[in-house]
């Protein structure tokens, strides 16, 4: 209501009559409605006496706090809360507590139900919830009652993912509505994202209010100090291995989240000829234009695009902090951006797209479209289910002109092979004698750099004669099993040695194993080294995902 | 005084629902429910019956003693058990205290007031056999609201008292225990008051007529009982009976509101163990 929610407290408070123990002192503080405030320190530090003290749930022991408005805080889990009593009961009784009336608890009851997505829950006893539950119900009594300033301690980290999103969806939503919001938090990333000011208390003490990364730092120096090692922000590393990771985040595919601070208004996705289509072809261009508006004003934003297989694989997530863009912020108002691939190298199928623009430490996103378009790639019929489609050369050795004779695509079946991984089968009278790795330099090699030229050669021992006709396959394969892609040819009797050449492997860093197997006409199995090889490859750049794509970045009129 | 009553009347919803909370958490669960509120008064006036009527065969001048020992023993168990329940009440809802920033002396307000709720059943029991066995009620029942309001002015104030003071001292609830049952037997709930007067000194006696609920009890009875009041002795004169507990209200509500006041600050930092 009123302006601004001042306070300059001195604070103490005894704890026990024998010995005054000081869990604050001489805490001084002043917060301007509309302001986030993220108070940070290690545990026993003070915190949670600070916020008590203002929401006036425990007295100062000295000096004042003079606040403008109504307050309202929401501190232990579940405090308040009668385990004999069901949600919706608790719901009168914890808003009762709150200050609030029955009639405008009433109006509020279907709001708060729902923000809390408790369902059927709602009318079971509260004795038969979990944190996460009280969590849910706590936060969606304090989020739909009037108030001018709120308090919140460190507790929004018992609830999933999801949940925390909506929490600090709402809480910007409060931003905006002018409130003022207090809250603790051990994360010190999501505080600097969140916050509008920090306040880095220790032993009681004020160290430090003011500038929010000024607080982060001196946090993390104070951490460092006293021989916690927090790390640096973690490097995205090892995606290509956190396979199950991704494919059991499916269930949230189709969310919108984050802190919706813009919304994406119009996702288009643009096929060669540049026409609106959601189906392009395996290898052509692929455009995706994003129209958004931003609400807030943006900090170092970046945009991202990821695409994701429909099982949950990884394919490739570019954005344009990897890719070396700065911009600053971005003004409330409406803005576009584009994403350009000249060839959409993957293979024929089912896929799902994520749009985001992320804040600067990707901590919490401004808006998150989590696999929520549908992309589907036409082309070749995607048997065996392979992940890409990069270009390669087939070139027996006796084939003078380097490309197959049999020009129609040989897709073996895979299912032979299901029981052979890591292992050697020889045929009668064909084995696969050598198998080599390297560039086209021919120098052998185990690790190459994402998009450099590779070449696998197969060597051939006794080959039978006759006018026959055999197909050589090579499949690649990421470290954890998926492959990527098979990629096969035909050749005769008099060839010795194979060789598959790719100018571009673009696989992003991870470790990659190789099989080599050789088929008849007539579809049989003669020979298999499946499994068996293996490279790495590195790459200069931070990326996600499993194949690099050539792309361009449409950002005009950003800085 | 008025401050604290608009208070209360502001937080009337808060009040309720810690009533409703109080009495949900006593009868959601037992299969009976609230029917026990009637059955247990009930069950209770049975094996007094049996007790005092069938086997002591005890007899008083002023009314049937059936009668006399019910019209005490309920309101005392009401009294009692309000004590009781409220002198933990803060402590065992602490983590209600510690949620937010409300009047707190609502806690033991709303434990008395779910304990009347209670009693009302078995007062209407009550005035139902009184009202049957004597052929009807006294004229001053009609007065009864306001003894019964006296009645919880005391019980509220001395709950809130209690249970501010045991925050801070956990020993009282032990001392009350015993001051409780001590208070009774100084109390006319089994005894008539003509035989406390035959054996005390008339020092004494004034000493003892001065505790006020000599005054509460007596005056139930004068209100329930059809005939009590003839059968008085003039030494316990209504006036007597009337105001010692008028002041004494008076007197624990000042008390209470004092001693609320000074250590509400501080009731938050004690709960923390």
């Amino acid at each position: 209501m009123k302006g601004v929610g001042k306070k300059y407290p001195r604070v103490k408070n005894t704890n026990g009559a024998f010995n005054d123990f000081w869990p604050l002192e001489g805490i001084f503080l002043s917060v301007k409605k509309g302001e986030i405030i993220g108070i940070i320190g290690r545990n026993g530090a003070g915190k949670t006496t600070l916020l008590n003290i203002i929401a006036g749930v425990v007295a100062p022991t000295k000096g004042e706090i003079c606040i403008n408005g109504r307050i309202k805080g929401l501190f232990n889990l579940g405090a308040g809360f009668q385990d004999e009593l069901s949600g919706r009961e608790n719901i009168f009784l914890n808003g009762a507590i709150l200050g609030e009336t029955k009639e405008e608890l009433k109006d509020k009851l279907a709001a708060i139900i729902e923000f809390s997505e408790l369902g059927e829950f709602i009318d079971m006893p509260l004795g038969t919830y979990s944190q996460g539950m009280r969590l849910r119900l706590g936060f969606s009594i304090v989020a739909n009652l009037n108030f001018d300033i709120l308090v919140i301690d460190e507790i929004l980290a018992v609830g999933d993912i999801l949940f925390q999103n909506k929490c600090f969806e709402k809480i910007t939503d409060f931003k905006r509505q002018g409130k003022t919001l207090i809250i603790t938090n051990q994360s010190a990333e999501l505080v600097a994202r969140l916050c509008d000011k920090a306040v880095l208390l220790d032993h009681g003490k004020l160290l430090f209010a003011g500038d929010v990364k000024e607080a982060v730092e001196k946090y993390r120096a104070l951490l460092n100090k006293e021989q916690f090692f927090v790390g640096p922000a973690k490097a995205s590393a090892a995606l290509v291995e956190d396979t199950k990771k991704w494919a059991d985040d499916r269930p949230n595919w189709g969310k919108i989240l984050g802190t919706k601070e813009v919304v994406l208004e119009k996702v288009s996705f643009l096929g060669r000829y540049g026409r609106h289509s959601s189906a392009v072809k395996s290898g052509k261009r692929l455009r995706i234009n994003v129209h958004f508006k931003a609400r807030n004003n943006l900090k170092e934003p970046h945009f991202g695009v990821a695409i994701f297989r429909n099982d949950g694989v990884y394919c490739y997530g570019p954005n344009t902090a990897f890719d070396g863009y700065k911009m600053s912020r971005i003004q409330p108002g409406s803005g576009q951006f584009s994403l350009e691939y000249d060839k959409i190298l993957l293979a024929p199928g089912g896929y799902r797209v994520s749009v985001a623009i992320w804040d600067k430490g990707e901590t919490l996103p401004f808006i998150h479209h989590y696999a929520y378009y549908n992309l589907t790639v036409a082309g070749y019929k995607n048997i065996n289910n392979e992940l890409i489609n990069i270009p390669f050369r087939f070139r027996p050795r006796h084939n003078f002109f380097g490309f197959s004779f049999f020009g129609k695509k040989f897709i073996p079946d895979l299912s032979v092979l299901s029981d052979k991984w890591g292992k050697k089968i020889e045929g009668i009278n064909l084995i696969i004698g050598s198998f080599r790795i390297a560039n086209l330099q021919n120098e052998e090699k185990q690790v190459f750099m994402t998009g450099s030229a590779v070449k696998f050669t197969a060597g051939l021992n006794k080959l039978p004669t006759g006018r026959k006709s055999y197909y050589c396959w090579l499949g690649i394969y990421r470290a954890d099993g998926i492959l990527c892609q098979g990629f096969s040819g035909a050749f005769c009797h008099k060839d010795k040695t194979i060789d598959f050449i790719f100018p571009r492997l673009g696989l992003l860093p991870g470790g990659y194993k190789v099989s080599v197997c050789v088929w008849n006409s007539k579809k049989e199995l003669l020979a298999a080294h499946h499994g068996v090889y293996s490279f790495k490859t590195v790459f200069n750049k931070n990326d996600h995902g499993t194949v690099f794509l050539e792309h361009k970045w449409g950002l005009n009129g950003y800085e | 005084m008025i401050s604290v009553i608009k208070e209360i009347y502001s937080r009337r919803s808060l009040l309720a629902e810690l009533i409703i909370k109080d009495l949900k958490v006593r009868y959601s669960i037992p299969a009976l429910g609230f029917f026990w509120a009637f059955l247990s008064p009930f069950l209770m006036a049975g094996v007094f019956y049996i007790v005092f009527i069938q086997i002591l065969k005890v007899q008083i001048e002023e009314a049937p003693f059936f009668l006399y020992l019910m019209s005490a023993v309920f309101p005392w168990s009401f009294f009692q058990n309000s004590i009781m329940g409220s002198v933990t009440s803060l402590v065992d809802n602490r983590n209600i205290v510690r949620e937010a920033n409300f009047p707190h002396y609502l806690i033991p307000v709303s434990v008395v007031l779910a304990n009347a709720v209670i009693f009302l059943p078995s007062l209407l029991i009550l005035i139902i056999i009184s009202a049957c066995v004597l052929k009807g009620l006294p004229f001053i029942f009609l007065f009864f609201p306001l003894i019964f309001i006296l009645h919880l002015v005391i019980t509220a104030g001395l709950a809130v008292l209690f249970s501010v003071l045991y925050v801070r001292w956990r020993d009282l609830k032990y001392l009350l225990e015993v001051i409780l049952i001590l208070l009774l037997y100084l109390t006319p709930a089994f005894y008539s008051l003509s035989l406390i007067k035959a054996s005390f000194s008339p020092a004494l006696f004034n000493v003892y007529i001065y505790n006020p609920f000599v005054g509460i009890l007596n005056l139930y009875r004068i209100a329930l009982l059809k005939g009590f009041y003839a059968q008085l002795p003039d030494y316990a004169t209504s006036v007597v009976l009337l105001f010692q507990p008028l002041i004494f209200a008076v007197i624990i509500l000042i008390i209470s509101t004092v001693v609320y006041l000074r250590a509400k600050n501080k009731i938050n930092d004690y709960l923390a163990y």
